[in-house]
Order: C-alpha cells, then sequence, then structure tokens
C-alpha cells in the first residue's frame, strides 16, 4: 500500500514530464526563425525579360506596395492563390513599388507577416513610366494592379484595384486548364 | 453576457470593416476619364481646410494655374512636399499658382490643416468632400498634377517628375511644361502617367 502511494505521485510526474518534453520540442520547432524573404531588385531590362518572354507557365503578376491601403488588403487571398495554383503550374511573382530603400526593410517584413512564398521583386528604375508602359500601356500606375499572363507572354486578364478572388481564380481556372491539356 | 455583448460588438465590427473594404474595392479601378488635353476647365468651388470655399477662379494665377492631388499620409505624396512648396514659391512671383486637393475620405480638413502646417505647406490646400473633382478630372493618385493655363484649357496632365526620390529627377515634366506655357512654346510632354497612391474614395 505504502508503495502503492509513493508509485501515484512518481507516474503522474513522468507523464507530465513526457507530455512536457514534445510540448517543448514543438516550441522549439515554432520558434525557429524562417528564412526572411529576399526581394530582388529589378530594372526595366529584367523586368522586360520577365513577362514578355514565352514561358513554360502562365503568369500572374501582381503589382503592390506597402503603403497601399488595398494592396496590403487583397494579399491574403493572393498568397492563398499562389499555394492553390503553383502545383498546378501557375508562376506568380509580386513586383513592389516601393522605394528602393525599403527593400531589405518595410518590404521583406510585409511579406514576411504574410508568410508569402511566391518570387518578390521591387521595381528599381528611376523613371516608373517606361516600365508601367512595357506591363500594359493602358495602365496608368495606379495599385494594386494585376496582370494575367499566357505562355507567350500575353496579357489576357488585368485588373486595376482590388482583386475580386473569385474572378481571379476563375481566369487562373481557365489558362491552367488550357496549359494542362 | 459580456462575452455576448463582446461576440456582438465584434461582430458589428467585422460588418461595418467588410462594408468599409467592399466601398475601397468597388472605387478602385472606377475612375472617370480624365479630360482630354485642350479641353477647358470650368470653375468649381471647394472648402480649405479652414471651411471657407474658395473657387478656381479667385485662387488662380494670372498665367496659369497647377492642380495637385495631394494626401496626409501617403509616402510618395509626402516625398514631394518640399518639391511641391518650391514649386509655389518659385512660380507664384511668374503668376502660377499651385492648388492642393485633397480627396481622401479618410484625411479631414482638420488633418489637411496639420500636416500642411507640419510641413510647411504653405499652398491653399482645398478639401473635397465626395471626391466629387477627383472624379471630375479622373485623377486616380497622390501627387498628380493638372496645368490649367491662363485661358482655362487643360495643358498638361500626369506626375511632377519621374522620381519620388528629389536626387534621382532627370525628367521635371510639370516643370517643363510650366517654363514652355509662360514662354508661349508648346508643352514638349503634355502628358506623363502619375504613380503614388490610390486616391481613396468615398
Amino acid at each position: 500500500m505504502r508503495y502503492t502511494k509513493a508509485i501515484i505521485p512518481i507516474a503522474l510526474c513522468i507523464m507530465l514530464l513526457s507530455l512536457a518534453a514534445p510540448a517543448q520540442k514543438r516550441k522549439g520547432h515554432a520558434a525557429k526563425p524562417r528564412k526572411p524573404i529576399a526581394v530582388t531588385a529589378i530594372d526595366l531590362e529584367a523586368l522586360k525579360g520577365l513577362i514578355k518572354q514565352e514561358r513554360q507557365h502562365p503568369l500572374l503578376v501582381n503589382f503592390w506596395a506597402t503603403y497601399c491601403d488595398p494592396c496590403r488588403d487583397e494579399f491574403p487571398e493572393l498568397v492563398q492563390i499562389d499555394k492553390d495554383y503553383r502545383p498546378r503550374s501557375l508562376e506568380f511573382v509580386t513586383i513592389s513599388l516601393d522605394d528602393v530603400s525599403d527593400i531589405k526593410t518595410s518590404v521583406p517584413k510585409f511579406l514576411d507577416s504574410m508568410k508569402a512564398t511566391m518570387p518578390a521583386y521591387l521595381l528599381d528604375v528611376s523613371d516608373p513610366e517606361p516600365a508601367i508602359d512595357l506591363v500594359d500601356p493602358k495602365w496608368q500606375g495606379s495599385l494594386p494592379a494585376t496582370f494575367l499572363y499566357n505562355e507567350k507572354g500575353e496579357i489576357i486578364w488585368r485588373h486595376v484595384g482590388r482583386v475580386n478572388a473569385t474572378e481571379l481564380r476563375e481566369e487562373i481556372e481557365k489558362v491552367v486548364k488550357k496549359a494542362e491539356k | 453576457m459580456k462575452t455576448r455583448n463582446l461576440s456582438i460588438l465584434l461582430a458589428g465590427l467585422f460588418v461595418i470593416a467588410g462594408a468599409v473594404c467592399a466601398a475601397a474595392a468597388r472605387a478602385e479601378g472606377e475612375v472617370p476619364a480624365p479630360p482630354a488635353i485642350g479641353a477647358t476647365i470650368e470653375d468649381f468651388t471647394l472648402p480649405d481646410y479652414d471651411n471657407k470655399d474658395r473657387s478656381l477662379k479667385s485662387l488662380a494665377g494670372k498665367n496659369g494655374t497647377v492642380l495637385i492631388f495631394v494626401a496626409v499620409q501617403c509616402p510618395v505624396s509626402n516625398a514631394y512636399n518640399e518639391r511641391m512648396e518650391k514649386l509655389a514659391q518659385e512660380y507664384q512671383a511668374k503668376g502660377i499658382a499651385v492648388i492642393g486637393i485633397n480627396s481622401n475620405v479618410a484625411e479631414d480638413a482638420a488633418a489637411v490643416k496639420n500636416h500642411a502646417s507640419t510641413h510647411n505647406l504653405t499652398f491653399p490646400i482645398l478639401k473635397d468632400p465626395g471626391n466629387k473633382i477627383a472624379d471630375k478630372f479622373g485623377a486616380s493618385v497622390t501627387p498628380e498634377a493638372y496645368l490649367i493655363d491662363r485661358n482655362n484649357k487643360l495643358v498638361y496632365h500626369g506626375r511632377i517628375d519621374n522620381a519620388r526620390n528629389a536626387a534621382e529627377v532627370q525628367s521635371a515634366d510639370l516643370r517643363n511644361a510650366i517654363e514652355a506655357t509662360l514662354s508661349g512654346k508648346p508643352i514638349e510632354k503634355t502628358e506623363a502617367k502619375a504613380f503614388g497612391c490610390s486616391i481613396k474614395r468615398s
């Protein structure tokens, strides 16, 4: 009986310790810092190479900036779209129009907070007008702006302002299905 | 009971936030077309940040007027504060008036006044309730400039210059247009795409 009384608290301690150990491991794993997102500066030539060329897969490009409220608002939906469609061969890049001095500060900080994994660029040009015209002469440069290109580098869908995620998904479905055939 | 009240409050906040976002989303991409270069600009009246009505006619310069859509919180517009003020000071003596217009729904007259005082902006800044004038001019972003000549014709529309960073300015488009207007020469570039923060419409 005496032994039994002694065993109960010991067993309880062992149980608690065994529960605590994996919890500590989990905590340790969660606390491990994620690799910070690298934002690449992109000039006019590189932008041309990125969007105006034939490629294997359709390409979605989102122009945004940290100072743009609707850009920040729509970002979680874009991150989800990237997660859903990257396995189905949609290429998706974001291009920030923030100041180049923000390339290692506010831009990656925001992308990190969104858990964004798409390749991230920041437009590094002294004159944005040729870049805006290169992307789409009809675009005035207002943000956010989202463009969907087919494999030939042609714009097949554009939207200036916050995207309607359902509409964007429908457009992506069309182009991805076509590419999958 | 407290939890229930909190839930109702949170639900209410979500509904309000949703409505605000929907309004913002609706406003985006629905900017009316701007007047064509050469179009006559009609007089309009807006309140300044002291709530005093000011007409375009009463503020216009004898040789022309620059309207610039500006913002309180937009970092791009703010990067141009010094340049806008310099432009206003420099061309005042040459008969060109600079007028700022704030059409952002979330920036009230008090915020505009405080911002102008903090950043030493001495040119008049008008508040555009319901963004009626922004719609009339088809203004999308801040800063976005319009030059009206002495005959009330729109002669330039677009950016102030090519670079947010003043040290990287290579093409002072608005200044070039003003100089051409003053010297009676044709303006080489009458339009240049403005870049900045979207105007938050109501």
